[in-house]
């Protein structure tokens, strides 16, 4: 599987320039890869082409094998009217139910399913969110900032449990985090205003990984040189 | 919710009948103008149980045309919500509709249909409907995107799900414009028993019009008050309850 973009522009309508300009590139697919840049240069933007299956990221982009796409980010929230737990059940897919209660464990939310979604955190809010999306059914996820305000260490579990538990999808990962990116991530997608995108070759840490403090310097002033 | 409700309506009252004695007592107005607090006590110990049941009567009515009134605004609302063409026909037949002073086809209605519990109804449902109308569109046809997302990017969005969502994340709203509605009714049936019917407060109203009897409309108006207060703090209390019983949790409350 591959996922490439070729001169994908984009306006909103009413602004004078482009949010994307001619943005292309290749990444390889499955896996967890990142989209990175400054705030403001499109990352969203991006995400939101991709997941809305406009006629313009099918045009420009081809993610062969990629047939269900879905998009998390770190605001969405959970109906109300019934508890965390009741929610999680009634969108489970029957044969993903193992999948959950383990997906629940790591993610360390045990003891919220009695809870109502307006009683957590946001750390939490967006860790059950996360989950919800885990246990359906899908080839691409955008994880656009949806472990935001996850303290870093359950951060570093989360990321390296999805990479053990789905090595078959792919994911693009939205995050501000500089290390975190260039530690857990293969193909990082630089985004940044006046260039068409830039791919970095991330350090792709796994459960168990041996860090690499020097392929790690390197790896983070490659990232900051393409921003 | 119910005793503040109640207490608030006795203080305006006390201040518009106050305000009376006042003009009757600075100018010197005789009791056939404006009656003194003897005679309003007095005509109040001898119509005040008629006009209870005159009160409850007409209540009646204000609550069945509420009724219908949510249920058709519900109905509407939630067909007009869509942007289609037959949800913008919707919408903009009900904003055309409510800017039209409603009142005014009374007369049409009790020429179609007569003097009767019947007009009295549809006056009443149609006084109410208009402005629920505007609020329950307002309301469905706003996407409330960061929940509605996963729904409809995993396909499971149903309308039933759709309606749900976004009742209950306005639920406040959606109480206080039902409980809000109730005096629109009220004030509806009313006007239509004042116009041309044969019982309930309005038509006890007018016969104290035509009698000139300014302390027996003051008692009228006080059990109106004191009616649609308890109705209205009623509806908001139900409301409070029913949004405390959908949003707590099971065996808990809420931070």
């Amino acid at each position: 599987m591959h996922f490439e973009c070729t001169d994908l522009t984009f306006t909103y309508p009413g602004a004078d320039k482009p949010v994307l300009d001619r943005l292309s590139f290749s990444m390889a697919a499955p896996g967890f890869n990142a989209v990175f840049g400054p705030s403001g240069v499109g990352k969203t933007s991006f995400a939101r082409l991709l997941a809305g299956h406009g006629t313009l990221a099918e045009e420009h982009c081809r993610h062969e094998g990629l047939s269900t796409l879905l998009y998390s980010y770190n605001q969405e929230r959970l109906p109300g009217w019934a508890s965390t737990g009741s929610h999680l059940e009634k969108v489970c897919p029957e044969e993903n139910t193992g999948l959950k209660d383990e997906l629940i464990r790591i993610f360390r939310v045990e003891s919220l399913m009695d809870a109502r979604f307006s009683q957590l955190s946001m750390g939490q809010q967006n860790r059950m969110n996360l989950i919800r999306y885990l246990i359906q059914d899908f080839d691409l996820l955008i994880l656009d900032e949806s472990l935001a305000n996850v303290d870093e260490a359950l951060r570093e579990t989360i990321i390296l449990a999805m990479k053990d538990l789905f090595p078959d999808r792919l994911f693009l990962y939205i995050s501000h985090n500089l290390m975190e990116v260039a530690r857990f991530c293969r193909d990082i997608l630089i985004l940044s205003r006046g260039k068409s995108g830039t791919v970095v070759r991330g350090l792709d840490y796994t459960l168990g990984y041996v860090p690499d403090p020097a392929g790690l310097d390197r790896t983070m002033l490659e990232i900051m040189n393409a921003v | 919710m119910l005793f503040r409700r109640i207490y608030q309506f006795l203080i305006v009252y006390a201040a518009g009948v106050s305000g009376l004695m006042g003009i009757k007592y600075g100018v010197g107005l005789s009791d056939y103008v404006i009656p003194g607090p003897e005679l309003i006590l007095e005509t109040a110990g001898r119509v005040l149980t008629t006009y209870f049941f005159d009160c409850i009567n007409t209540l009646s009515v204000t609550i069945l045309g509420q009724l219908i009134s949510i249920f058709m605004a519900f109905s509407v609302g939630i067909l007009g919500r869509k942007s289609t063409w037959v949800g913008s026909f919707i919408k903009v037949m009900a904003y055309n509709i409510q800017a039209y002073p409603i009142v005014a086809l009374a007369p049409i209605i009790f020429i179609l249909l007569g003097d009767g519990f019947l007009s009295r109804l549809l006056i009443a449902s149609m006084i109410c409907y208009f402005p629920l109308l505007l609020s329950v569109l307002g309301i469905m046809a706003s996407p409330v995107e960061d929940i509605e997302h996963f729904y409809k990017a995993t396909g499971r969005m149903r309308w039933q799900l759709e309606v749900k969502i976004r009742a209950f994340e306005n639920l406040s709203k959606l109480t206080t414009v039902i409980a809000g509605s109730a005096t629109l009714a009220m004030a509806g049936t009313i006007v239509a028993e004042f116009i041309a019917a044969d019982a309930g407060i309005g038509y006890s109203i007018r016969i104290a019009l035509y009698q000139s009897d300014l302390a027996g409309i003051l008692t009228a108006l006080f059990m109106i008050g004191i009616i649609i207060s308890v109705y209205q703090g009623l509806l908001e209390t139900a409301g409070e309850q029913v949004k405390t019983k959908w949003s707590a949790p099971k065996g808990g409350t809420l931070i």
